[in-house]
């Protein structure tokens, strides 16, 4: 029998419910964890507090897009505000506005948290088949060189000529138009996402789930979840009917932020103070080139291509930097190129001759998530002095590539901006400046702040996902993650949830 | 001599007293220094006729409205096909946005509006606020806070540019300048400029 969405609008009165398991949050882990819930014929619900979304809402307008699909309207930072923090809200969570990279945890990143982090279960073989079955599920495939749009080919260019370790990336798109609108959401419905295939597949296989209703307490005894709590709220954000659901399995999957502040806000047990902690972000900054030729990097697939000449998995490595392509429309790009005034107007007038691109940190910084006086979520995160240093030697590979590629300016965003015009500029420049705030940080793949192992004293939740103190209470988000993944986590998050659904199931059937 | 403690022993009564005479003098001076610096803060700053702002007081709208006009000033003077940020009615979108923000980011907002408006410009040499500062010693007061030693300041500045960056370059009528010919969905069959 199918079950239903509904939005809170349509949620008359108070809603209580008694069912086997609640499902909190509808990304790529919720989404997956429902779906398999309700296909083991148990009575789940699923609980998500942004809006449920259609492609005829996509309309590619950047304002109006930043407010129907990113926490705070796409302001989240850091407590600091040095880190900018990009996250989805909405049916299908980070999902329907990411840049659909697919890429699997890599083997060394699953052999170190077997055997550092003492997770169980988990190892590459392990995990196959999951991998398998999701690519499988969400149509990844090789992102053909013919889509491959002219920022990416530039730096498929740089890396040539530079003799460095580069490809192509896979995604999950199918029928895509190339609109290159992938970041606010897609009004084609090429996107094969927790949106379009896992929470429909949940639903058809009886899963009812509730939009713009919020979490604000997970029930428990201290030894056994009982269920949920949360709130509808109307359109001022003030409560307008209350949630109260009884079930004997609760999965958080409401991200590394959202999981970690809505366990502390429900003072689940945690008697060696692990909750929280152990924050990555997977920092990141942009480099600009201007090129004499219109590069016009907003049409076509974003990312297609990587380079991973500077990145190594393998633990105590000094090459931590991924870089991808990190084009932006116009009020993306003009937050990003430093500046103001009559200035900035002549750099945005350079704007369809720039290529973008990013360095992205595999972070070893451990950062934390709290919850304010107001109940919202406060990040914690003060950058190592070695994932600095990862930044700066990013940033100067970024600017190398672009060099190698034919750009006639490099600009690096600080303040004062470097400008770069020569490799012996870029051999000659000081890159001690690189800290945050001082060049502008954003970070989209927040990971690891209820920690997967099988020791109580340094991880939240046991390889199965359990908590290790409350029966009954999972988690299916990147929350798990004991360490960064050094790459898109969106796989990695889907597998998860699938190798970990069995737990959940086997308990909710008690 | 006698050294000053959080924790005075015996016999320091007498001494807290009088210091307490003093700090209280001094925090009624404060109060009323910062009920005047208040009265003035949030007065002189006439709104248009029939706006009606969403959360932005009267004076922060005027303090946005302006350092808008800088922050996305005109590279070319005199051309007519730069829009002003007035001609969108960009601090009104400023004002609508934020209603949708984080009460403590609105917040925030306040305090460093107020530090543009009347700590800044000081700061920068000018004995006047902001909103009554000539064009030219607005941005040396606005790039003074861009490249200001505190973090905090220059994340604040970088708060508002993104605001005013957000009120502009959403406009179809800013797409033009920059060469971006806006999303294909609605798109006009004439193009959107």
């Amino acid at each position: 029998m199918s079950g239903i969405i509904a939005r809170g609008a349509q949620i008359e009165g108070d809603l209580d419910l008694d069912v086997d398991a609640v499902v909190i949050g509808t990304g790529a882990g919720g989404s997956v964890a429902l779906r398999e819930l309700a296909r083991a014929g148990l009575n789940v619900v699923g609980l998500e507090q942004g809006a449920w979304s259609r492609s005829s809402d996509f309309d590619q307008r950047e304002d109006r897009m930043l407010r129907l699909l990113f926490e705070d309207a796409g302001g989240r930072a850091t407590e600091d505000m040095a880190i900018r923090v990009l996250q989805g809200r909405g049916l299908g969570g980070s999902t329907v506005h990411n840049t659909n990279l697919c890429k699997r945890t890599p083997d060394a990143i699953l052999d170190l948290w077997a055997s550092k982090y003492g997770v169980a279960d988990a190892t590459p073989r392990d995990l196959l088949g999951r991998f398998e079955a999701i690519e499988r599920d969400l149509s990844v495939s090789e992102i053909p060189a013919p889509m491959r749009n002219a920022n990416n080919d530039l730096l498929r260019q740089g890396c040539e000529a530079l003799g460095w370790k580069a490809g192509p990336l896979r995604h999950n798109r199918v029928g895509c138009v190339g609109s290159g609108f992938c970041e606010l959401g897609c009004a084609y419905d090429a996107k094969q996402n927790a949106l379009k295939v896992m929470v429909p597949q949940a639903v058809s296989a009886g899963a009812s789930v509730y939009t713009e209703v919020e979490a604000v307490r997970v029930l428990h005894d201290g030894a056994r979840v009982r269920g949920v709590r949360g709130v509808v709220r109307d359109g001022e954000g003030r409560p307008r009917a209350s949630v109260d659901i009884r079930a004997r399995v609760v999965v958080l999957a409401a991200s590394a932020v959202g999981s970690a502040a809505l366990a502390r806000k429900s003072d689940l047990p945690d008697p060696h103070g692990q909750l929280g902690r152990g924050l990555r972000l997977h920092p990141g900054a942009v480099v600009a080139g201007r090129f004499d030729r219109e590069v016009g990097g907003w049409h076509g697939i974003p990312q297609s291509y990587e380079c991973t000449e500077h990145l190594s998995h393998e633990e105590g490595s000094d090459k931590r930097v991924w870089i991808v392509p990190a084009f932006a429309h116009p009020i993306g790009a003009a937050a990003a190129l430093p500046g103001f005034g009559a200035a900035h107007m002549t750099s945005m007038r350079a704007y369809p001759n720039l290529a973008v691109l990013t360095a992205m940190v595999h972070d070893e910084t451990s950062g934390e998530v709290t919850v304010g006086g107001d109940g919202r979520p406060v990040i914690r995160y003060e950058m190592a002095p070695g994932d600095r240093k990862q930044l700066a030697k990013g940033l100067a590979a970024c600017a190398r590539i672009l060099l190698a590629a034919g750009s006639r300016e490099v600009t690096i965003p600080a303040v004062p901006p470097k400008r770069i015009t020569s490799i012996a500029a870029l051999e000659a420049l000081d890159f001690s400046f690189v800290r945050p705030h001082a060049v502008p940080l954003t970070a989209v793949h927040p990971m690891g702040t209820m920690r997967m192992g099988e020791n109580a004293k340094t991880s939240v939740v046991r390889s199965t996902g359990e908590h290790h103190q409350v029966r009954g209470l999972f988690v299916a988000d990147g929350s798990l993650f004991p360490t960064s993944i050094g790459g898109p986590p969106q796989i990695s998050i889907y597998a998860f949830a699938l190798h970990l659904a069995p737990h959940a199931v086997e308990r909710a059937r008690g | 001599m006698r050294e000053t403690t959080d924790h005075p022993g015996p016999g320091a009564p007498r001494t807290v007293s009088r210091r307490r005479l003093v700090e209280a003098a001094a925090a009624a001076a404060l109060v009323l220094a910062g009920s005047v610096v208040a009265v003035a803060r949030t007065t002189g700053y006439p709104l248009r006729p029939g706006l009606k702002l969403a959360v932005l007081a009267p004076w922060q709208f005027v303090v946005v409205e302006r350092a808008a006009r800088r922050i996305v000033a005109p590279d070319r003077e005199g051309d007519a096909s730069i829009p002003s940020p007035d001609d969108l009615d960009l601090a009104a979108f400023v004002d609508q946005w934020t209603a949708h923000l984080p009460r403590s980011v609105r917040r925030d907002l306040g305090r460093f509006l107020a530090y543009v408006e009347h700590v800044a410009p000081v700061r920068a040499g000018f004995m006047a606020r902001f909103t009554r500062l000539d064009a030219e010693r607005q941005d040396r007061v606005l790039a003074s806070i861009e490249g200001s030693s505190s973090d905090l300041l220059r994340a604040g500045f970088d708060g508002l540019r993104a605001l005013v960056f957000l009120g502009y370059y959403r406009d179809p009528r800013t797409w033009g300048i920059v060469g971006y010919d806006g999303p294909l969905v609605g798109r006009p069959p004439s193009g959107w400029q």
